[in-house]
């Protein structure tokens, strides 16, 4: 069988390079490399050996493997481990499909687009090793190598306050990771495994004391928070996102966010169950209060990228209150929100850098009736916001759905808090959608223009995965729960 | 026939001196072109780092390996004390030592041909190298500390060779000051412990830790060594001598100081303080006095020493944080970094010691590529403040991104040499367990900390706009449009071989330090074993 994912690995490599060296023409290779990548994906689904039938356990198996001896002393084994599982292919799914809508909506970037476009391209190859990484070092590698092109984005790229932003977002996450490095660290040294392969630790972790379990996984928590954002870890999200250039927006919202939960489920919940079961209490609060916060703060906001940013927030504070149910369904609704709001929140942050773009401003105040001038900005910054308030037959409502019901099983009327913070933002964002698209003609001026093709095609793009997975989520749900669990150590 | 028939096992030593004597005479008969002294410099120190390589197994080089394979290693006879030994531990440091001399003496190659002094700097720089490859092979304090002081004498008139700068000869006095005064504590601890235990030698030190009949002499002692050991590593609050030292220092000689001398310091601890580390560890937390009971050294002699790294590491990083003048930046944090090297010797396990050498290791490349390219970019014209670089690596994109790689490297950044180290150390003090965990934690967050001034170099070479009239730049603005590719002829030759070949081992060693890490833990575990 053919090494698909150092495949993969080194296509984007390959094509991060040539990208970086191809100057005025990276977009074409950009697009390329893009292209390709998400024809491998397609194929690493389509060769997926998913199981007829719901198994019922979300206890991960992996195919794909690729195991190469890195670092060997006597007291440290270190390893080139890759692989995948239902969960991971969905969100290697969401790195591709982003990646090529970001290359397309990005088309007209001018300034520098050699560096622009190849650090796009890193991004998502730091993604993609997260999220196939089943190695320690290699997955805080992946982990730290997303920072750096990052930050060149928001602090090249960006807007008037970038370099603020962009020290504020490497020093936030920075930190985070070096917290969670101890624990992964600890994880390895205390459980006595053998190396730092995710099958020996997670073996290894099931003979750790619950106490030690607990630490080790507040430790693990605190890392992934930041990036999560949850409250009181999240004002790095605001200011790194209205600084970023939107192509920046998309891959922080999108992807970056994701790579805490993914880890979170990866390394934390599966390796220490002990450890999520006895920390259980405090994760409704902090996600209850993130909810809460999220949407408080995102009714406070006059700038449409702020409100995107705040919401996304909520959004992520309902992700971790699934997580923290510790039941399969609510890992799956995990799953699936990740995706739709990697989805739609990069939609609603590609919408509103079209107004921006449009109308010099993102005010909502001073923005009205755009409608008429901008079909086609109206359609895409409506189906995005539709979608996020999860409004049926769109991708938002299978995950939030799967998401209240698993909260329900779990916790019974709490369940109320999130309903009615949804409640809410979907009031507000209707009520957004009202003033900026259909209200009196305000702030447009006379020769306001519809987008251009590029950011139509790749805001397209989004809009069509939001329906298809809206109608059948069942595409994505066989692929996360049909994990082949053969082989798998402890089960 | 090998080399060992005729230079019996110092066949490093006997280059690095053959090489100074040639230098000097050469200079009495008034050869001193520098690219004939610069290159007896270079092709000394790097058949001596081959002979190094060669005895420490590895097969290619085998022709050049001259000391048999069986006197590696050996436990001496009991009783026994001898002078020197030759350990693998010794041998990886004399390979670093080497690779420092070897970078250093290939760069100054680019000095300016017409300025005199390079029988003088290249003389100075292989003496200096001699007496620490002394250092690495020593196994009594005496001769330890006579080694040092080789080192020290030598690169005392390196501070200030060149003689007319003011600010050399400033910092070549307080060198000397503080030099001499770290060297009476050495000595003075030494005769204290010559006192108690009746013995300078290493082993017969290490092997009888625990039995003395006057206590309050070995804590003196070890004190007292302690502090003149503190000066040469530049640990808080030994350190106040090391920026004005590095920063008054031509170019080159602050490379070498901070990316080379200062390394016998941590080989000097290994050699005194690994042993009193390792009874500790062996009575355990719970245990009594290290010293016959009646001195409380025991762990908290341990925790000392843990607590200074992390005062190293952090006193380092904010003095750094405040720097306006790139240079000094650079001198604070190498002091930090002294902190992650005490790490190893507090935690005292063979993986701690590996871990430490590594970063040893890191540090060499990293420091003194950094201090290569500020005398680099000082030679183009730019001023020494960090507000001088501003632009700077969007119009010399190469020497830019070298420098970043550097400078990731230091912050620890993955993939480079600089997390290696961190990774292995910081491993090695969480598999330590223990308190020894919190070492970890205050390292990472120092290193955490240390982003925030290596990021701010960063902002300011490539996100802010180059002066209008930078003269590094004229020719650039003369030459018409975009930025222009690196003129390799206006850093040298011999500057951008040795900036372009650190930043391919800085990378090259990150993505792989296997090549490294086995050989240097293996020596690791034998030096720990040796005597316990």
């Amino acid at each position: 069988m053919l090494p698909w994912l150092s495949i993969i690995l080194a296509t984007l490599a390959v094509g991060t390079v040539a990208t970086f060296a191809a100057g005025a023409r990276a977009r074409w290779v950009a697009l390329a490399t893009s292209a390709i990548f998400l024809a491998e994906v397609g194929l690493l689904l389509a060769s997926y050996p998913g199981w007829p039938g719901y198994s019922g356990s979300l206890v991960p198996g992996f195919s794909d493997t690729e195991t190469y001896s890195w670092i060997s002393i006597a007291w440290m084994h270190v390893d080139y481990a890759v692989g995948v599982d239902g969960i991971s292919l969905v969100f290697i799914l969401l790195t591709a499909v982003l990646q090529i809508a970001t290359v397309v909506y990005s088309w007209g970037e001018s300034q520098r687009p050699g560096a622009y476009f190849g650090l796009v391209t890193l991004t998502c190859l730091g993604c993609f090793g997260v999220f196939v990484s089943l190695d320690i070092l290699l997955f805080f590698l992946f982990w730290e190598a997303v920072l750096v092109p990052m930050f060149f984005l928001i602090g090249y790229w960006g807007g008037p306050n970038r370099r603020y932003a962009a020290l504020k977002f490497f020093v936030y996450t920075h930190v985070a990771s070096i917290v969670m490095l101890v624990g992964l660290l600890a994880l390895v040294f205390y459980s006595g495994a053998t190396s730092f392969d995710f099958s020996s630790v997670y073996a290894a972790a099931r003979g750790l004391a619950p106490v030690v379990q607990t630490f080790l996984f507040l430790a693990l928590f605190f890392g992934f928070a930041v990036k999560f954002p949850i409250v009181p870890f999240h004002t790095w999200l605001p200011d790194a996102h209205v600084e970023a250039p939107t192509g920046g927006s998309v891959l922080l919202a999108g992807l970056l966010l994701k790579l805490g939960g993914y880890g979170l489920i990866r390394w934390a919940v599966e390796v220490l169950p002990s450890g999520l079961h006895s920390v259980q209490p405090l994760l409704f609060v902090i996600a209850f209060l993130t909810i809460i916060w999220g949407s408080v703060l995102s009714l406070a906001q006059r700038d449409l990228k702020r409100l995107v940013a705040y919401s996304s927030i909520n959004h992520m504070g309902i992700v971790l209150l699934a997580i923290a149910l510790d039941s399969s369904l609510g890992l799956l609704a995990a799953v699936l929100l990740m995706f739709a709001h990697g989805i739609v929140s990069a939609l609603l942050f590609m919408a509103s850098g079209s107004v921006h773009h449009q109308y010099g401003t993102r005010d909502i105040a001073s923005l009205g009736g755009i409608t008429p001038s901008a079909p086609a900005l109206s359609t895409m910054l409506m189906a995005g916001s539709l979608a996020s308030l999860g409004l049926p037959a769109l991708i938002g409502f299978p995950a939030e759905f799967s998401a209240f019901l698993a909260t329900w099983n779990g916790l019974g009327y709490w369940v109320l808090i999130p309903l009615v913070v949804l409640v809410v933002t979907a009031a507000f964002y209707l009520w957004m959608m009202q003033r900026v698209l259909f209200g009196a003609k305000k702030g447009v001026p006379a020769d306001a223009h519809d987008l251009p093709w590029y950011e139509s095609t790749g805001m397209g793009l989004l809009v069509a995965l939001t329906v298809l997975f809206g109608i059948l989520p069942s595409l994505l749900v066989n692929v996360i729960v049909n994990s082949p669990i053969k082989g798998w150590p402890g089960t | 026939m090998t080399f060992s028939s005729f230079a019996g096992p110092f066949l490093p030593e006997l280059l690095l001196l053959a090489g100074v004597l040639l230098i000097f005479l050469l200079d009495v008969l008034h050869v001193s072109r520098l690219e004939v002294v610069g290159g007896i410099a270079v092709v000394a120190t790097l058949l001596a780092l081959a002979s190094v390589i060669a005895d420490l197994g590895f097969a290619p080089l085998a022709l050049l390996a001259t000391i048999p394979a069986r006197s590696i290693d050996a436990v001496p006879a009991a009783g026994a004390a001898p002078l020197f030994a030759f350990t693998s531990l010794g041998l990886v440091f004399q390979g670093l030592f080497l690779l420092a001399a070897f970078l250093v003496a290939l760069a100054s190659m680019s000095r300016p041909s017409a300025e005199r002094g390079a029988p003088i700097f290249y003389g100075l720089l292989l003496l200096a190298t001699l007496g620490m490859l002394l250092v690495a092979i020593a196994s009594d304090l005496i001769f330890l500390l006579l080694a040092i002081e080789v080192v020290s004498i030598a690169s005392y008139l390196l501070v200030a060779y060149t003689r007319k700068d003011p600010r050399g000869l400033e910092a070549a006095m307080k060198f000397f000051v503080i030099g001499a005064l770290s060297t009476v504590l050495s000595f003075f601890g030494a005769s204290l412990l010559f006192g108690a235990y009746g013995t300078t030698n290493l082993y017969l030190l290490r092997a009888a830790g625990t039995a003395v009949s006057y206590p309050i002499l070995v804590l003196l002692g070890y004190a007292f060594l302690f502090a003149g050991l503190a000066f040469k590593v530049t640990l808080v609050p030994f350190h106040a001598w090391a920026v004005d030292v590095y920063d008054g220092s031509p170019d080159d000689v602050s490379a070498y100081l901070a990316g080379g001398t200062k390394k016998i310091g941590i080989f000097a601890f290994f050699l005194v303080f690994l042993g009193p580390v390792l009874a500790v560890n062996a009575v355990g937390s719970s245990g009594y006095g290290l010293f016959g009971g009646s001195v409380a050294l025991g762990p908290s002699f341990q925790l000392a020493l843990g607590a200074i790294a992390v005062l190293t590491m952090t006193v380092g990083n904010v003095l750094a944080l405040l720097q306006k003048e790139m240079k000094r930046m650079l001198a604070y944090s190498s002091i930090s970094q002294a902190g992650y090297m005490l790490i190893g010797i507090t935690i005292g396990t063979a993986p701690a010691i590996g871990g430490a050498t590594l970063q040893v290791l890191a540090h060499v490349l990293m420091k003194t590529g950094a201090f290569l390219v500020v005398g680099a970019v000082a030679a183009l014209g730019v001023g020494p403040l960090i507000s001088d670089w501003r632009g700077l690596g969007q119009r010399r994109p190469l020497l830019g991104t070298a420098f970043a790689l550097m400078l990731l490297s230091l912050a620890g950044v993955p993939l480079t040499i600089g997390f290696a180290s961190k990774f292995v150390l910081f491993s090695a003090a969480v598999a330590a367990q223990g308190w020894f965990v919190w070492l970890a934690v205050a390292g990472l967050l120092n290193s955490a900390l240390s982003v925030f001034y290596y990021a701010r170099v960063l902002r300011v070479m490539f996100f802010d706009a180059p002066p209008a009239a930078d003269p590094a730049l004229a020719g650039a603005v003369v030459g018409g449009a975009g930025p222009p590719a690196l003129p390799v002829g206006g850093l040298g030759w011999g500057r951008a071989v040795t900036i372009a070949l650190i930043a391919v081992l800085i990378v090259a060693l990150g993505v792989y330090p296997q090549v490294v890490l086995g050989p240097i833990q293996s020596a690791a575990y034998h030096f720990v074993s040796l005597g316990a």
